[in-house]
């Protein structure tokens, strides 16, 4: 969820900017970097970007029967780096904002640190972790856009938190308040989530072996070797 | 095109120089999250909407239909302040000033959408974009935000015929063909995505791309006048606020 225009007072909508600032500028750091040396980067990392916007326009359906959009921050992450993904994010952000009214600017940093740093790299790290334990890529990839959402819900909800602490319980009290609000939505939305990541992986898997090795998703060697096996298999 | 950005295209402020636009649209925006949100955001979006509806002719019916996914958000968010967790009343009761700093935010995040409504509406992101390379940011990631934004038209507009397509071949019928086509659409999307940067690549390499994309941009200068305009109005507007404060509240 994004947090709307003007939700949050003028002092934490500059606090979230700045916590988010460092992970934006190492992203855009390594971007600029890329497009220097690969000039032809631009075009595919701008077709990320698009991918990334287009993903956050599709209509999920949720357990209550209403539907809502995927965060699309676990399939990014996985597909492009966190890094990458900062920056894709900020960007998708952006335009969200301005052309869907969707999000806002005087919350962009705050949207930024939950969307487009704290989702892409808890999902990642979950994912590589899972994936060093030999444990089978759907399951991780399940894992991973699953905990991406979550965790993008909990800082949002720490985010509104602290913006509105409860005048009765205080921060604790409000975070209760949120929290169980989110819980009922977006749990089964995460899992929602997870598991269209993981059809859109299967798929890809299928048609995209070129680009996912490219991307590092697929390992060239490692791929060729279980066509080779499924072909020995198969005799 | 999305509705907004096709109606920043055909606005009457489509010529003015995007700071103009930002000065008095972000300016608002600014002014509603920090000046004091009774009476403060409350004249904020009587000068919003006066300024949207009036000199920069947006029509009401396009504006409401952009205004109210802000404005849900808004409500739905402004309804966790009416209860409090814990204290006398029990574990969930209504909070004593719940409905004031419900009503405050409500005033608040309203006016601020208005304020970035003013500036969405009125400036094409086509014209904003390539400008921001002369306002410091790295072109490559200007380069990369432009390819973006070009993109996702032809993606969403791709996205949409295979909703169709897969309507037509009855994929929305049960919940397990929804799961299917979503998860189609989606890894479809990608292969798309990649497919036109390809080819967009070999385009380009076959003009002598060098890694800049070089575009027109309407020739456009800050107006004096305007800009001198708009801090007036903004600071008419917070020594408004100022005298009625105390009055008011």
């Amino acid at each position: 969820m994004h947090i709307a225009e003007g939700f949050l007072p003028p002092a934490h909508a500059v606090a979230w900017g700045a916590a988010a600032a460092p992970f934006v500028i190492h992203g855009a750091r390594s971007l600029i970097r890329e497009v220097r040396e690969h000039p032809e980067s631009t075009l595919l990392l701008g077709a990320s970007g698009a991918f990334t916007f287009v993903l956050s326009a599709l209509k999920l359906p949720s357990v209550t029967g209403s539907c809502s959009h995927p965060t699309g921050t676990g399939l990014g992450a996985i597909l492009f780096r966190p890094p990458v993904m900062a920056v894709l994010g900020t960007i998708t952000l952006l335009f969200q904002s301005l052309l869907l009214a969707h999000g806002g600017l005087t919350t962009l940093g705050a949207n930024v640190f939950s969307m487009a740093v704290v989702g892409p790299w808890a999902g990642y790290a979950v994912y590589r972790l899972l994936r060093r334990y030999d444990v089978p890529l759907m399951a991780a990839v399940f894992c991973g856009a699953f905990l991406a959402d979550l965790s993008t819900y909990c800082v949002t909800t720490v985010q509104l938190a602290l913006a509105f602490p409860d005048p009765g319980s205080g921060f604790l009290g409000a975070l209760g308040k949120f929290g169980s609000i989110f819980a009922v939505t977006q749990i089964p939305l995460a899992v929602s989530e997870g598991l269209l990541t993981v059809l859109v992986m299967r798929l890809l898997v299928q048609s995209s072996k070129g680009e996912l090795t490219r991307l590092g998703v697929l390992v060239a060697g490692a791929a060729s070797a279980r066509a080779g096996e499924r072909k020995a298999v198969a005799r | 095109m999305l509705p907004i950005d096709a109606a920043a295209h055909g606005s009457r402020w489509r010529r003015r120089h995007p700071l103009d636009k930002a000065v008095l649209g972000l300016g608002l925006t600014v002014l509603a999250i920090s000046l004091p949100p009774w009476p403060g955001a409350a004249l904020v979006t009587a000068t919003a909407l006066a300024v949207l509806l009036g000199p920069a002719g947006v029509p009401a019916r396009r504006l409401w239909r952009a205004y109210r996914v802000p404005l849900g958000f808004c409500v739905t968010g402004a309804l966790t302040l009416l209860v409090q967790v814990g204290g006398p009343g029990g574990l969930l009761a209504l909070a004593d000033d719940g409905p004031l700093r419900a009503g405050e935010l409500l005033l608040r995040t309203s006016a601020a959408s208005l304020g970035v409504l003013l500036f969405a509406f009125t400036t094409p992101m086509s014209d904003l974009l390539p400008r921001l390379v002369r306002a410091g940011v790295p072109a490559p990631l200007v380069d990369v935000a432009l390819v973006t934004y070009r993109m996702s038209f032809l993606l969403l507009d791709s996205v949409r015929r295979i909703s169709t397509a897969q309507a037509a071949r009855l994929g929305h019928t049960t919940r397990a063909a929804t799961w299917r086509s979503l998860g189609g659409l989606g890894a479809t999307a990608f292969v798309r995505s990649f497919d036109r940067a390809a080819r967009l690549q070999a385009g380009l390499a076959g003009r002598g791309y060098d890694g800049t994309l070089r575009v027109l941009v309407p020739e456009a200068r800050v107006s004096v006048r305007f800009t001198t305009a708009s801090l007036a109005l903004l600071g008419a507007l917070t020594a408004l606020t100022l005298v009625l404060e105390r009055p008011l509240s």
